[in-house]
């Protein structure tokens, strides 16, 4: 049995990570009720686990993945959905705005607004998306991105490839759209 | 360093996992060759634009509240 100390300080460090899981579980869910729930059964849960958790270990990599296994469990059928990613092919923004006569950062980055940004990560398929939020949103290494998510590093950076090019594919359409890149742009064939 | 081990390396490099020597070569090359600092700077850039624009979600003070009470 903890003593009483030792599981508040538990549970003080635990919550140092609150923001972290709240955000994963927000991008996974796209419900903030679904979230805290979410969370919430986390919480409870690794309260519950705590002596697996191993002193010295990365407890938010610990926690991260407590949440995402509750998400992948209710939300099983999810899992099927799960669209690869592999006809993305090789898409590079940059080069691909260079090949429209833009100037990929400053012409393009600069205006894209982060609701846009937020979109395009929501429309990574899930499997995608976590790995994009793990590294890229709270900046967690590989190697603790592959306990958080119970694979192989060599599988985080494979995902992590696929769901950048997929993520710049989507922010190309939007600038696109939006009229920030010019379609076709000075390399057009004109159409006589 | 040719520009495509540079272009293979760059995903590590932005997110800081290569070694000190590998890392230091990626420099090297990008320092000598101006197409590869730019997408570089490219990849850097939209990193962070992808941190910034999803870390502004913090959980609520009340749910961080009701937290604290059911974990104590
Ligand atoms: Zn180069
Ligand atoms: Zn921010």
């Amino acid at each position: 049995m903890a003593e009483p100390a030792a599981e508040t300080a538990f549970a003080d460090e635990a919550l140092t990570h609150l923001d972290t899981l709240y955000r994963g579980a927000l991008r996974l869910t796209h419900d903030p009720d679904a979230a805290q729930d979410l969370v919430q059964e986390a919480y409870l849960r690794a309260l519950r686990y705590q002596h697996s958790y191993q002193q010295g270990t990365n407890m938010k990599a610990w926690l991260f993945a407590i949440m995402r296994n509750l998400f992948w469990d209710r939300f099983k059928g999810a899992r099927k959905e799960d669209v690869s990613l592999d006809d993305v092919g090789d898409f590079v923004l940059f080069e691909k705005l260079r090949d429209e006569g833009a100037r990929p950062e400053s012409d393009v980055l600069d205006k894209i607004a982060a609701s846009e940004v937020v979109a395009a990560v929501d429309k990574l398929p899930p499997l995608h998306r976590e790995v994009v939020l793990l590294v890229d949103v709270e900046g967690f290494s590989y190697k603790d991105a592959a306990q958080a998510l119970g694979v192989p590093i060599g599988t985080v950076m494979s995902r992590l490839h696929r769901a950048r090019q997929q993520l710049q594919k989507s922010l190309f359409e939007y600038a696109v759209e939006s009229g920030i890149v010019r379609p076709g742009g000075p390399t057009q064939v004109s159409q006589a | 360093m040719k520009c495509q081990e540079c272009a293979d390396k760059l995903d590590r490099f932005v997110d800081r996992e290569l070694t000190n020597t590998e890392a230091l070569e990626v420099q090297l090359h990008l320092e000598g060759c101006p197409d590869c600092m730019e997408h570089y700077e490219f990849q850097e850039h939209l990193k962070r634009l992808v941190k910034h624009s999803c870390d502004c979600d913090v959980a609520p003070v009340a749910f961080r509240e009701k937290l604290r009470q059911i974990l104590s």
